[in-house]
Formats: C-alpha cells, structure tokens, sequence
C-alpha cells in the first residue's frame, strides 16, 4: 500500500488548485451561496465551460472516446479538490454515466453520446426513482414499447435533480413486465427537450431544487437504448456504485472541519471562545480524524477502480462513512456555534455567511440519497460477508 | 498513491498467515497464560526465526532482510489475527528501538543476537498511559566503568521473560544541561525488582523497580532526544493499531460464521437485518482502523513526526477494536460468553492494545 501521491499526482494536484485558484472568482462563490446550481448563463455557466476547455469533463476516460486517458485516482484528486473549494465539478453525466456506456454500451452509442459529454454538451439528470420506486428501485413503472424503430415512454420520475439545466435523461424504464423485476429494465436516452416530457419543480430543505419528471408518450429512435435490452439493472446498479463513489467524497468535509477549528478559536456573540473547552477540542479532534480516514477509503476505493474492479463493499463502506460523518460536523458545528449556528447566508452576522447553517440542513440527503445507509448496510453485510439475503 | 496490497505483501500475508495457523492455535495462547505453565512460545518462536521475520525491517549489515515498516505491518496484521504471544511482538520493539536509538558499535553488537533469536526483551521508553512523554523515569550517575540507575519502570510487558528492557535515564552532571540515555536493562541483574502486575487475562505486566543497578558501558547504548524516542514508542503503537485492526477483521469473521450457522425462529440469525447492521457497523469501524493504521506506519516508516497519523490510528483502531469485541459477544450470546469459544481472547486483546501507550482520550489530546 503506497499512500504518498507521486510526482505526477502531485503535479496534477497543482494543475488543479491553479486553475482552482485563478477561475473560483468572488463573485462565483457569491453566485453559488445565492442560487445553489440554479443560474442560468451566469458564473458558474461560464465555469463549467472553463472546465470543458481543460477537457476535465473526461480526464478519466480512454482517448479514443475524446477523453485525457487520466486514471480514477487523478478524478479523485480533482473533485476532492473542487469539493474542497465548494464548486461543482465533473457531475454524474461524466462520473457515472459515461463509463457505464463505455462499459455495456453498443458502438453507435458510445460514437453518439460520448463525444458530446466529453465537451460539456451533453448533460444527463439520471431518472431513477419513481413516487413508488425509491429505495426499492427494481420496482420502476415507467414504461418504454417499442413501437417500430422507436420506443414510446410513459411514467415520471421522481428527485430528477438537474432536470430543468440538462440536455437529455438517462432514464431507467421497464421495457418487460413479465419478467422478476430485475430482469426486465433498460437504460434509455432521452433528451429532455422531446415533446411529452414536462418538468415539475421539488424545492427542497437545503434550498436544492430538484423535480419529478413526467413523460407522456415520448418518443426516441430505438437506438437510444443503452446496451442490450433488459439488462439495465446491471448498468444502473454499477452507476450507482460510481455514484455513491464521486458523492461521498470527503473534500468539502476537510474544509468543513477546518472551518470548524477556525471558528472555534473565534469568540462567538456572547465572546466564549469555544476551542478553550476540552469538550469542543476533544469533539473536534475526532471529526478532524474521521475526515482524514474519510479521505483513505476514498483513495482506497479509487485505487480499486484503477484496478478495474467497481468496489461495491467498499464504496457503500465510505458512503455510509461520510454521510453520518457530514452529519456529526453540522451537529457539532450548531452545539458549539449556539444560535449563532442558526442564522443564514442572508444575515452578515452569520458564521461563515451561515455555511454550517446550511450544511446541517444539506446532511440528511446523502444519508438517504444514492442508496439509503441502510440498504448500503445489508450491502455490506451481504456482498462483504456473504450473509444470507432475507429476500429484500 | 495506490491503496490496495502488493502482490509481494499479499505473499507476505499468506506465508505469515500460514505460519501462525500451524504454530500460534488459540490452544497455544490459552497455554501460555495458564498459571504455573510455560511462558515461553518456544515452537513458534524457532518458526518466526527460522522464517527471519525477526530480521525483517533490519539493515543487511546486521544479518537483517531490509524489509520495510510497512512489511512489518503486514507481518503484525497477521500476528494480531492469530492473537501472537506479546513476547514476541516486544522482541521486534526491542530490535527497532536498537536499530533507531544506539550508536552504530551497539546497534550492531545486538541486533545480530536479537535476529537470531537469541535476544529477547521488551522497550520501556514512554509512559504506559501515554506514548509521547517519552521522559526518562530513571535516574543515572557516570560511574567508572558505566552508570549506576535507579527509579520504577511501570507495566513493562514480559520482563520476566526478557533478556533486556531497553529504557532511558537522565544523566545529571553538575554544570552541564542533563542527558538523556538510552541502555539496556537486565532484570536479572543484582538490585533489579521485577513485581508482576497480571491483569485477569494474564497478561504479564511487571513493575520493576531499581536501586543503584550498574549496568555495563557496553549496555549503554547511547545519548537520545526527546523526538527519536517519541518516533520509537509511536511507531509501537501504530504497530499495535495494525494489530488491533486485523484481530477485529477476525472476530467479525467468527462471528459472520456463528450467525450464519445459528439457527432461531427456522432462519439463521444472520439473516435478521438488526444483526446483518451491526455487523456492517463492525466493519465500518474495522475498515477505518486498518486504513489509519497502516497509514501511520507508512508515514512512520518515511521519516514523519507521525504523531498525527497515530493519534488518528489510535482513535480509530481501540474504539474498533473494543466495539467490534463487545458487539460479537451481543451476536454469539452465550456461545460467546463461555470461555471454550476462544471469542474472549480477542475481547481481552483488544481492552490492553486499546489502552496500553495511552487510549482513544490520550491520542485525542495528541490531535487537539
């Protein structure tokens, strides 16, 4: 086991913290307190174009489909740094779909899709869930029949962040209802400005939108079928894997807990200075440990990826990790700011323009998002220690 | 940066793995505890020989095989699994604080010795409770032909057993700043006090105590500071976090076992969710301890402080440790409550390594 970056990794970690530093512009981190992803054309539009221009977009994937043929560990240092920064960086279209389509999908796929999502122009918001599938996703209703050379789709889609800014969907439908559930789902492109489908807005706690997605009698060429029919729920299992890998990053936690420790050297309102109690430093020395061993199993995990196997046990391990960890540091963050802790970006006297504020309400979602830590749980209990399935 | 085992340390792993499976049984631990009974693993310890893991992070030109720290911790995960003697594991202490700590006629005076086997001892150079206070707790005067010491060493694990307990004393001389030595301690020499402290599991902790002990100029090993004895004592103790992390992969392995063959209500216990999520929690905490400690003795091994990285191993490997105990006896019942289970051994293991060196209150004070 190697845990020293070497030269080349080291030299990329620069390469990113410069372009971090000349392009995360005040009035970006302005833009991103006020509207989360929500602006359109503005700061962070232009941004995300910059990150294009870098070819970012695929720094992880083979050459031949336009990409920088740089390795999983590399997309780790760079989104644990943009995650550090708090910007967004390469999103679920480049981190989990692209290499599900690299990995099943057929070439008039991979020739299609590829290349624009390599250049930032092709973004996908992922359509799994339904009001009626969630956790138990092999349920999905949403149906697709071949009608000709095209399938019609019918059904919504429910937490479609991304909806309302992306080009297509990569939607998960069930083409055969005869079949168990999980043998009779596919994967299909749809591009999100096709006639039948509508947008409805979910605001949530965090001020995140997100939305349900309805589609009435949506049609797509039949060759936006992702791989082979019926066999998508091996396509979206393994994208989930990547998911949770590319959510759970622990580098907007290394600032958080750095933040922490810098407030808590700060008189509060009341002029307590909080790191002067062993209570607050004993507290704060284990998130600071918990975010540095966070930031191992996202190492480990990419190691594995870079080994060519999709580390499931140990990617479910590290979501679950990071996600109670988040949790922990906004707790600890609303204990030791007192009411201070409550008061929001739009009041100049909150810490930090309120970002634990918004942190405790922002933790609950990647608790239960991309896979329940429950699920995740008998996850590692039943693939990591062949426990007996109890027929979930 | 890559996170995943070498071929040459899964091999390592699989030899040593071996190794103890056919001379460390849980029969052989129970035996070396019994009272009255033989303290000394002589079998297993002519198998660690003879397969030079007592020479493997030492240097050639004392007979070592230039292995690495992270080697060792390959050698240590294995050890921690298979519940190895103390004796042993304090030998290797012994040989890497030699190997930091002497001056180069003493290191290669003794390590030799020690790799053949023919040495075995234990180190003293920190405060039980807390691995950095490295300050001496002997006191020395020059005297013609070495020193002549005196004060209490607590909890020094095996004394009875060692050939040598490498410990420091303060040498005062008028006019001059104090100096701080690194020698080598008989317990059988003429004024050494050894009392045993056993704890319930019968662990062999001694205090020993000295009044005016002479020890020989050739026993001196010579003059340290305050940061190579902390590197010593903390690179133990990120040692014992290695160990700690691998016995907790092995009592979740039993315990995986015992609740898939159980049977309650017509089903395997294993396959109710309450307990299916208590052993994911077990393995959340174990993969986080093996992951913080082997990163410690990685940085330990190139030359850091690592008193950061071996807080954070500590705090995560005894909390572990004790945790993953603790839960499997809740998942055997009283099949792991009975002693003829063995699941206690483990339960015992990881109460010491979690406090011994200072535990998961001391490291938190080492980050804060």
């Amino acid at each position: 086991m190697d845990f020293a970056l070497d030269a080349d990794q080291r030299q990329w970690l620069q390469e990113v913290r410069a372009f971090l530093r000349e392009h995360v512009t005040p009035a970006l981190v302005a833009e991103l307190a006020e509207h989360d992803l929500e602006k359109r054309d503005g700061e962070l539009a232009a941004f995300r174009r910059k990150i294009g221009e870098k070819g970012w977009f695929g720094l992880n994937w083979p050459t031949e489909y336009g990409g920088l043929g740089l390795g999983p560990i590399h997309q780790h240092l760079l989104v644990s740094e943009f995650e550090r920064w708090g910007v967004p960086g390469p999103d679920l279209t480049v981190t989990s779909v692209a290499p599900m389509i690299m990995r099943h999908g057929t070439e008039q796929n991979k020739a299609e899709f590829l290349p624009p999502i390599a250049r930032g122009e092709m973004v996908c918001a992922v359509g799994y869930s339904e009001p009626d599938a969630g956790t138990d996703l092999a349920s999905l209703r949403t149906r697709a029949v071949l009608d000709g050379d095209e399938w019609v789709i019918n059904g919504s889609k429910i937490w479609n962040s991304g909806a309302q800014r992306c080009t297509h969907e990569w939607l998960c439908v069930r083409t055969n209802p005869d079949v168990p559930k999980h043998k009779g789902i596919s994967v299909i492109i749809v591009p999100i400005d096709a006639p039948g489908v509508s947008i409805r807005p979910l605001e949530a706690w965090s001020g995140y939108r997100t939305n349900e997605t309805f589609f009435d009698d949506v049609r797509v060429p039949a060759t936006n079928l992702i791989g082979e029919v019926d066999r998508g729920w091996r396509y979206i299992t393994g994208a989930l894997d990547l998911e949770r890998g590319a959510l759970t990053n622990a580098g907007d936690l290394r600032r958080a807990v750095d933040d922490l420790w810098a407030l808590a050297r700060e008189p509060r309102r009341d002029g307590a200075v909080p790191a002067t109690d062993p209570g607050v430093r004993r507290r704060l020395a284990e998130l600071d440990a918990d975010v540095e061993v966070a930031t191992l199993m996202g190492f480990e995990a990419a190691s594995l990826l870079a080994d060519g196997t999709i580390p499931s046990v140990e990617v479910s391990t590290e979501k679950v990790f990071t996600s109670e960890l988040r949790q922990r540091i906004a707790e600890t963050a609303l204990d030791l700011l007192g009411p201070d802790g409550l008061l929001g970006h739009n009041t100049a006297a909150a810490p930090l323009h309120g970002a634990f504020e918004r942190l405790y309400r922002a933790a609950p979602l990647l608790r239960f998002g991309a896979g329940t830590n429950e699920v995740l749980r008998d996850v590692i209990a039943q693939r990591g220690h062949r426990m007996p399935s109890y027929g979930r | 940066m890559k996170l995943v085992a070498t071929e040459e340390e899964r091999d390592l792993a699989a030899a040593m793995r071996d190794l103890f499976a056919t001379h460390c049984p849980t029969t052989l631990v129970r035996a070396l505890r019994e009272p009255g009974g033989e303290r000394f693993p002589q079998k297993l310890w002519e198998a660690l020989v003879r397969a030079e893991v007592l020479a493997l992070p030492f240097a050639a030109d004392v007979g070592g095989s230039d292995g690495t720290l992270d080697d060792l911790a390959v050698v240590y995960a294995e050890a921690g699994r298979a519940l190895c003697p103390s004796v042993v594991l304090n030998t290797i202490h012994l040989g890497l604080a030699i190997d930091a700590l002497a001056a180069p006629d003493r290191r290669a005076a003794r390590l030799p010795s020690l790799i053949r086997g023919d040495l075995r001892g234990t180190v003293a150079v920190a405060s039980p409770y807390d691995a950095t206070d490295v300050r001496p707790r002997l006191r020395a005067e020059r005297t013609a032909d070495g020193l002549r010491v005196t004060g209490r060493l607590d909890y020094v694990g095996d004394a009875d057993l060692a050939d040598a307990v490498l410990t420091t004393a303060a040498v005062e001389t008028y006019g001059e700043p104090d100096e701080v030595l690194a020698l080598l301690v008989d317990p059988a020499a003429p004024g050494v006090q050894l009392t045993p402290l056993p704890t319930s599991a019968d662990d062999r902790w001694h205090e020993i105590v000295l009044d005016g002990v002479l020890v020989a100029d050739d026993a001196v090993l010579g003059a340290v500071g305050e940061e190579e004895l902390r590197r010593v004592a903390l690179t133990v103790r990120a040692l014992q976090c290695v160990d700690m992390a691998a016995g907790a992969e092995t009592v979740i392995a039993r315990t995986v076992a015992h609740t898939c063959s159980r049977e309650q209500f017509g089903r395997p216990i294993g396959s109710f969710q309450a307990a299916q999520h208590l052993v994911a929690d077990m393995h959340i905490a174990t993969q986080a301890a093996r992951l913080a400690a082997r990163s410690a003795v990685f940085w330990l091994g190139r030359g850091r402080p690592g008193v950061r990285e071996t807080a954070i191993a500590v705090l995560k490997a005894a909390t572990a440790y004790r945790r993953v105990t603790a839960d499997a006896h809740q998942l055997h019942g009283g099949m792991g409550y009975v002693l003829e289970t063995d699941l206690h051994l483990w339960s015992e293991r990881a109460r010491r390594l979690g406090v011994e060196g200072g535990g998961v209150d001391v490291a938190a004070g080492w980050l804060a």
